[in-house]
């Protein structure tokens, strides 16, 4: 998921009116997009997950967030990297980690609140497996020391640490755009072909668990991501784009809807046969080492909405996309505003009442909260750009 | 939501034409749940043919803490053990033998390795196997988890039985905390595809929490033993009526 700013924000101020006018509203639009969906799918039992990615898809919301963050970070720090050298660029991207890793020590907090509130409240031996869940709070100073290591990632504080990491290893990334706009995705691809075949994984605590999201094999669509965003750059597109592609993209991603709708009405309606279930449908389970039918039901999707919504696409200016694409350029306030709502969302759900009407509720106070906060941060933004007397100090990419 | 009352009258009525009236009582009280909650399919015609031919039926039941009991003071106050006795009832000219082989804190993977040793040696007609909490509670891949699922299901019936899978116990509180979700999907969803009968405990345990019939939270130190009896033996109930529709 990207966390990334406007160009405008890092470019210097000669570029700006240059950077503004060419941006891109697909990229905010769709982060924008994939915040509510990992809103949407963080409530549990949500039917309008329904209508979510993953319906449609081997591949969720999560797969469009490092893409395109991928490809704001190439296009950000990319920009940067050739104006203002390499130094600059690689400070301006650990002033960005710093703020992830703010973010997450800020999360992993309530996460704990969250947890020690529910164990004292459940009194109930029948749970004493589910209260493991809790085991942490029994060396408090190894959890919080394991926290701020990363290698603490209980439910729901996933995505965060694979941002820090992929976000703090990218100035490698730059130094080799620097040498072939190919080499970073080369070498990403062969550490993603080993990965997957030799089983790599970083371990966290309790011992034995996994990263949830592996940065070993994300980190590979990551860099496919950044290797598309630097063509913004450097002016050279690197991937086909011949008509070949186009229809073989076409055809993947119609194909894995047709299977993924399939098997939708399937889990809702039993009777209705799944095609190609028992073959296919582990292979999409593996979301941990982004396994290879969700990487290429991805792409194929990527490529074909290129092909369909063009930059210039006149619904992105309109008014019904506006709050997503608002959403979509504040994505990290935004982002960590939907995990502590669905956690909320969740409690409300669970302790009192999730009928249909209940979950209404929730999703429209849940999308009002998160606009709410985006034209907020926007009007901030904008009232303190055009404010006199002292200057207000912005980040670089917020 | 239905009414209490209204879910007496469904369940008397689609009770009443399974088999003996008398078996119909012991599903209504506190116990009672709606009749979607407990699967017709897939059957069990092994169990049914056992039950028709008046042969032993023995049930190997496997999981964790819950499936042992232990919260209810006593092993014999766990589920598997209700359900003998429901079982016994409903079907007196049957020798049934339900063996508990819980062991708490194992993920489904380590529960397959127990198989061959501790549940096809006793030569069960049907395995109920409970699972999915402590890989929830440790995150385990899903994949690993569901792939354990697919292995543990083969050997089973590789082994001559039927399988009864069990989901997770339901909690208000802890649901928020634990990523449940993608494991009850996983769960369900390998069942269904490898047509495995699912008796949804989760749902079931909801539904009685969200009736008021119990409260799990917040528990008086001095009623928890008596409340978790009391729960087991419903779901030892449940799970005789669900063995009973499916085994027809």
């Amino acid at each position: 998921m990207d966390f990334h700013a406007p160009t405008a924000a890092v470019a210097p101020a000669s570029d700006r009116g240059a950077a503004r006018t060419e941006r891109d509203l697909r990229l905010d639009f769709f982060r924008g997009l994939s915040l509510f969906f990992i809103f949407i799918d963080h409530v549990p039992g949500n039917v309008l997950a329904y209508a979510t990615f993953h319906t449609w898809a081997f591949s969720d919301a999560a797969e469009v967030f490092i893409f395109i963050s991928g490809f704001t970070t190439a296009l950000v720090y990319g920009r940067s990297l050739v104006q203002n050298g390499a130094l600059l660029a690689t400070a301006q991207i650990y002033h960005r980690v710093w703020q992830l890793y703010v973010a997450h020590v800020f999360l992993f907090v309530i996460f704990v609140a969250e947890v020690s509130y529910s164990v004292l409240v459940v009194h109930n031996p029948m749970y004493i497996e589910e209260m493991r869940v809790a085991h942490f709070l029994e060396t408090p100073h190894l959890a919080v020391i394991r926290a701020l290591l990363l290698a603490f990632q209980p439910a729901f504080l996933d995505i965060l640490p694979l941002y820090i990491v992929l976000l703090a290893a990218f100035p490698l990334a730059l130094l080799g755009f620097k040498i072939h706009r190919l080499l970073p995705f080369g070498v990403s691809a062969l550490l993603y072909g080993v990965t997957l075949w030799r089983g790599w994984t970083p371990h966290t605590y309790p011992a034995g668990a996994p990263w949830y999201f592996n940065p070993l094999a994300w980190q590979f669509l990551f860099v496919i991501g950044a290797t598309a965003g630097f063509a913004r750059v450097s002016g050279i597109w690197p991937f086909p784009a011949g008509q070949w592609f186009r229809i073989l993209a076409m055809v993947i991603a119609g194909f894995c809807a047709l299977i993924s709708i399939n098997w939708t009405i399937h889990w809702l309606y039993d009777p209705f046969p799944p095609l190609l279930a028992k073959e296919l449908w582990t292979h999409t389970l593996d979301k941990t080492d982004l396994a290879p039918l969700r990487l290429i039901d991805f792409l194929a999707i990527a490529t074909t909405t290129v092909i369909f919504i063009k930059p210039d696409n006149r619904f992105l200016r309109t008014a019904w996309a506006r709050p997503l694409v608002v959403c979509g350029q504040h994505s990290l306030y935004v982002f960590c505003l939907g995990i502590v709502l669905a956690v909320l969302g969740h409690f409300v759900l669970d302790q009192f009442y999730d009928g249909l009407p209940m979950q209404a509720a929730v999703n429209v106070a849940g999308f009002g909260a998160m606009v709410g906060l985006a034209y907020l941060l926007e009007w901030y933004k904008i009232a303190s750009r055009d404010a006199r007397g002292p200057r207000v100090t912005t980040t670089p990419s917020e | 939501m239905m009414r209490p009352l209204a879910v007496l009258v469904v369940v008397a009525v689609v009770a009443s034409p399974l088999a003996v009236p008398a078996h119909a009582q012991d599903a209504v009280g506190r116990c009672a749940v709606p009749p979607d909650l407990i699967a017709a399919g897939p059957g069990l015609p092994g169990v049914a043919k056992r039950f028709q031919d008046h042969q032993p039926l023995i049930i190997v039941a496997i999981g964790g803490a819950s499936t042992a009991g232990v919260a209810a003071g006593s092993p014999a106050k766990a589920y598997p053990q209700r359900l003998q006795q429901a079982l016994e009832r409903r079907h007196p000219d049957v020798p049934i033998t339900v063996i508990n082989k819980a062991t708490p804190r194992q993920t489904a993977r380590d529960m397959v390795g127990r198989f061959a040793a501790d549940v096809l040696a006793a030569k069960p007609n049907l395995v109920i196997w409970e699972t999915g909490t402590v890989d929830a509670v440790r995150a385990v891949d899903v994949q690993d988890f569901a792939g354990a699922l697919e292995d543990g299901i083969a050997a089973l019936r590789a082994g001559g039985a039927a399988v009864m899978l069990v989901d997770m116990q339901y909690n208000p509180s802890l649901a928020s905390v634990i990523d449940f979700g993608r494991y009850l999907d996983a769960l369900h969803r390998t069942a269904d595809l490898d047509d495995v009968y699912l008796f949804h405990r989760y749902d079931i345990m909801r539904y009685w929490s969200d009736n008021g019939r119990f409260e799990l939270v917040d528990v008086p130190r001095g009623k928890q033993a008596v409340l978790a009896g009391e729960i087991y033996r419903c779901l030892g109930e449940t799970m005789a009526d669900a063995i009973d529709r499916a085994a027809r």
